[in-house]
């Protein structure tokens, strides 16, 4: 193991195989339902699925975290606890969990499984991921996108929980967990039936050369001839601000771009970052076998001391740009 | 397994073997489009019906995926391809050549090589379509659903169907292989024919694949 663990996206077995022969320390993935955040059509695992991806991961010495990171719907726990103990049966290394209640119930019913605390819990600070390691056992946080690297570093100062940080993909820059946008446009939530953007909801209209997006009715942006797209997301839609009519539309959150912080690798493992987190569970395989191993290959020249390779990546991300996100924002 | 979108531009103009050798498997897609579409609707259909039944053979859990989902029709439009194809999902999975102004629930557009590619999961969709190589409309939730199924899979067209010629499947490395050569050849040939012979030779070869994007 060298200076970080890098744990890897995959949606469905074929991209879990891409994952570890491409170099993954861990793969995450979830199960074919509401239980995980990337419910999409056709994406996720069974759990004959999971069984399988387990012993193809474990006979590579490479580990398995199963999310389970949306948070139950009231009266409805089963698919839940379900999914626990499914992932504690088939044993999995870690389950990636946001909601309270289900903590409680990993640890109270399966106490050797270990718990990491999923970016939907939102846990930005010492106090709260302390209670977390308190209460259930947490062994590891994965930090929200909104801490810069110094914030990073003076939170692992002060707890005893390894941490997790995004560092390539699909940028969230909201609170995770408490995001509401999409439930306003769709009437489905991220965080309940874990669905941002629900497919379900998205339309895509030619406009002569230009593209428009749409999202439960409302066009969310218009992509002009030959420029990049992004994904249908409204923290990421092109707006007028106040309902005027005289400006162009403009980006108030977030523009299309993707998130890439191979450049800080060295603030990272000063700030005391355990893993770095390749986002994606929804892209496909040939993504997947792309980004790691090219992360694969910048790790080890990391650790052996040679320059970091660029990545030259950006002709598969979103927006076709790049950023190092809230890491280093200024504004902040 | 990577994006063939994701090349320097110096290196696509000095094509490696596997790359000629894909270069000539979109052509021969493009071409038994046309050729399908000429059998007409009949002849045609049981064409592609067999071509189903092989792929349904080589990947059960894909195939079993489709036919869960809600009964709709998906148009699969290659731009450069002289036809289209109109893929029925749900209980009754078929597969059959059609105008590019078909009706259905949901439609695909983009180059051959890009939507070849996409079936066997040598390229990201959602790359695809932040770069506006890929186009889609209608029901995006079905467009979905059958790309992620697809990506489950290790699709190889070519190979799936060479693999149920029995013995002559042990042609298809070999062709692949030594596709590049074939095509210098057959570039050789052409330079140095008569002008009759290279205009037949153009004909012949828009009659079976339409014109060439971007000639």
């Amino acid at each position: 193991m060298g200076s970080f663990e890098l744990i890897c996206p995959a949606g469905n077995p074929a991209a879990l195989r891409a994952a570890v022969d491409a170099g993954a320390d861990a793969v995450y993935l979830g199960f074919r339902d509401e239980t995980n955040a990337r419910n999409f059509p056709g994406l996720n695992f069974s759990r004959p699925e999971l069984a399988e991806a387990i012993a193809y991961a474990h006979a590579r010495s490479v580990q398995v975290f199963v999310a389970i990171n949306t948070y139950p719907q009231a009266g409805n726990l089963a698919p839940w606890q379900r999914a626990v103990d499914d992932a504690a049966r088939l044993k999995a290394d870690a389950v990636i969990l946001a909601d309270l209640g289900l903590l409680d119930y990993a640890a109270k019913h399966h106490p050797e499984l270990r718990l990491h605390l999923s970016v939907q819990a939102s846990a930005a600070n010492a106090e709260a991921i302390r209670l977390y390691r308190e209460a259930f056992g947490v062994r590891r946080v994965v930090l929200p996108r909104v801490l810069t690297v110094p914030e990073i570093a003076r939170l692992n100062a002060e707890v005893d929980v390894e941490t997790e940080v995004f560092v390539f993909g699909g940028l969230c820059p909201m609170a995770e967990g408490r995001c509401s946008l999409s439930s306003y446009a769709t009437g489905l939530s991220p965080n309940k039936q874990g669905v941002c953007s629900p497919a379900s909801h998205v339309r895509y209209e030619p406009r002569g050369e230009a593209l428009a997006s749409r999202l439960g009715g409302f066009t969310i942006n218009v992509f002009g001839a030959g420029e990049p797209a992004g994904y249908p997301t409204l923290c990421k839609g092109r707006f007028v601000p106040g309902g005027g009519t005289s400006r162009d539309p403009a980006y108030l959150f977030e523009e299309p771009t993707s998130l890439n912080a191979l450049a800080l690798l060295p603030e990272l493992k000063a700030a005391k970052v355990c893993a770095l987190k390749i986002e994606g569970r929804q892209r496909g395989k040939a993504y997947i076998a792309a980004v790691v191993a090219a992360y694969r290959r910048a790790l080890d020249a990391f650790d052996r001391g040679l320059p970091v390779p660029a990545l030259d990546l950006e002709a598969m991300v979103e927006g076709g740009a790049q950023t190092t996100g809230a890491y280093t924002r200024a504004w902040r | 397994m990577r994006d063939p979108g994701f090349m320097a531009q110096d290196k696509a103009q000095e094509m490696a073997p596997d790359t000629r050798a894909r270069d000539v498997e979109v052509q021969l897609t493009r071409a038994g489009l046309g050729f399908a579409r000429r059998l007409g609707d009949r002849a045609g259909g049981l064409l592609l019906d067999r071509l189903l039944r092989i792929l349904e053979a080589r990947h059960p859990r894909a195939f079993a995926a489709l036919g869960e989902l809600p009964d709709a029709r998906l148009l699969i439009d290659p731009v450069d391809a002289p036809a289209a194809l109109l893929l029925r999902v749900g209980p009754t999975l078929a597969l059959r050549v059609c105008d590019r102004t078909a009706e259905a629930e949901a439609t695909v557009r983009g180059p051959c090589a890009r939507l070849l590619d996409l079936l066997e999961g040598r390229i990201d969709g959602d790359a695809l379509f932040f770069r506006r190589e890929l186009s889609i409309e209608g029901d995006t939730a079905l467009i979905l659903a059958l790309r992620n199924t697809l990506d489950g899979e290790e699709m190889d067209l070519f190979g799936d169907v060479a693999a149920a010629a029995g013995p002559l499947r042990h042609a298809l490395p070999v062709a692949r292989r030594n596709a590049g050569r074939a095509l210098d050849l057959l570039a050789t040939a052409r330079r140095f024919a008569p002008p009759p012979v290279r205009w037949g030779m153009t004909m012949l070869e828009r009659r079976l694949i339409g014109p060439r994007q971007g000639a």
